[in-house]
């Protein structure tokens, strides 16, 4: 009997010490992939979108300044993409034409940022864009130039981008929000729309009514 | 060569850097041969620590219960995806991982299979089928990249090697089931 209560014991404990492993491996059982941990740990960080120089679809350059007192939504993508992007920008699309449009422009400044700067020139982006019925101005995409400017803000973001050698890349995706002081509030889920245009609405009539 | 040194041997061979970076650049070498292989290690090295601390494992790992719920524990953790990528980004997750799979999944396992009567080794085999195929559905139908360390095809190939290894637990059982041994000898 004293043998089984060593069994036992050790059984408990070797439950315990799984519980102990699970919880901190998946911070207290929240994030069970490292995109979600990566996630979580943005929201807690809110990393300011660094100086970069964007070259939009038209050829104008600015930095993020350049939206000074609006919200930007943004999204990173490639034009040579044909699985992940087209879909994201077609949600942000969605996104964009579910928001009061009051606020288009005003408060908000809908932007996709290429990563593959060496394709995506003005040009390419500026065909781009009408695909997804986006005007330029109040939804622009532009590229960053600079490859350690561009890294820099990737690194930030936590937006992991890898090429495949193929000329594609593989790359996690997901809807950011930059608040206007130019510091990233929100990443939230590209494939729930209606959620991230409530939360971005919610967002907006917040900061009005104040 | 006996078997205690042939799985330091292995172990260590396994700990070299460009040998570990290679196994770990596939997704499916790093999860299904970088780390059962380091279970194998364990398992290998195992008499050495029973005929180091024989006591220890007769008084609290009788009847093969602890040292099996121990491996499982391990294994599943090790099978999270968010682990593998940590496993690449985090030098403490990387030690995590060759400390604990050799010595606390695989020194466990043979200690406590041998205690395990029947019952309990189906339990543990379904167990895994169960796991595996789950496990195999997920990362096959996940259009989500679960892992940002690996491309979306290599999880899919990893979800396939995850749904062959559970479909051959199932025919180990079934001809376990189906089968008796004895009379054909």
């Amino acid at each position: 009997m004293i043998k089984n209560r060593h069994n036992t014991f050790a059984s408990i404990l070797v439950i315990l010490f799984g519980i102990v492993l699970f919880y901190f491996g998946t911070d207290g059982f929240q994030a069970f992939t490292a995109e979600t941990a990566r996630v979580n740990q943005l929201m807690d960080d809110k990393p300011r979108f660094p100086d970069v120089t964007l070259e939009d679809s038209n050829g104008r350059k600015y930095s993020i300044s350049e939206f000074k007192d609006k919200y930007v939504f943004i999204t990173f993508l490639y034009t040579s993409c044909a699985t992940v992007c087209p879909q994201l920008e077609m949600n942000m699309s969605k996104v964009y034409d579910l928001l009061p449009s009051k606020y288009i422009g005003e408060d908000i400044v809908f932007l996709s940022i290429s990563f593959d700067p060496k394709r995506d020139d003005p040009e390419t982006l500026n065909k781009y864009k009408d695909a997804f019925n986006s005007d330029g101005e109040t939804w622009r995409m532009a590229r960053i130039p600079n490859q350690s400017e561009l890294d820099s803000l990737l690194k930030k973001f936590g937006v992991i981008v890898i090429p495949d050698g193929n000329g594609n890349f593989s790359h996690n995706s997901a809807f950011y929000l930059v608040d206007k002081k130019g510091r990233l509030i929100n990443v939230m889920d590209y494939q729930e729309i209606d959620e991230a245009a409530k939360k971005v609405t919610n967002i907006l009539v917040n900061e009005t009514e104040e | 060569m006996n078997q205690k040194t042939f799985g330091l041997g292995l172990f260590i061979f396994l700990i070299i850097p460009p040998v570990a970076n290679l196994m770990e650049s596939v997704m499916i070498i790093h999860m299904h041969m970088q780390m059962p292989i380091l279970v194998i290690t364990g398992f290998l090295m195992a008499p050495f620590f029973q005929s180091k601390f024989p006591r220890f494992f007769e008084k609290w790992n009788q009847n093969g219960i602890p040292g099996i719920l121990l491996f499982i524990i391990v294994v599943g953790y090790w099978m999270l995806p968010r682990t593998m990528d940590e496993a690449l980004e985090l030098w403490a997750v990387e030690l995590f991982k060759f400390i604990s799979l050799p010595f606390l999944a695989g020194v466990p396992l043979r200690d406590s299979w041998r205690k395990l009567g029947q019952a309990g080794k189906n339990a543990v085999i379904i167990f895994f089928s169960i796991a595996f195929i789950t496990m195999g559905w997920l990362y096959i139908n996940a259009t989500m990249q679960l892992c940002n360390n690996y491309l979306l095809i290599e999880q899919i190939t990893l979800g396939w090697g995850f749904l062959t290894m559970g479909i051959a637990f199932v025919i180990f059982l079934g001809y376990r089931f189906f089968f008796n041994p004895s009379a054909y000898e």
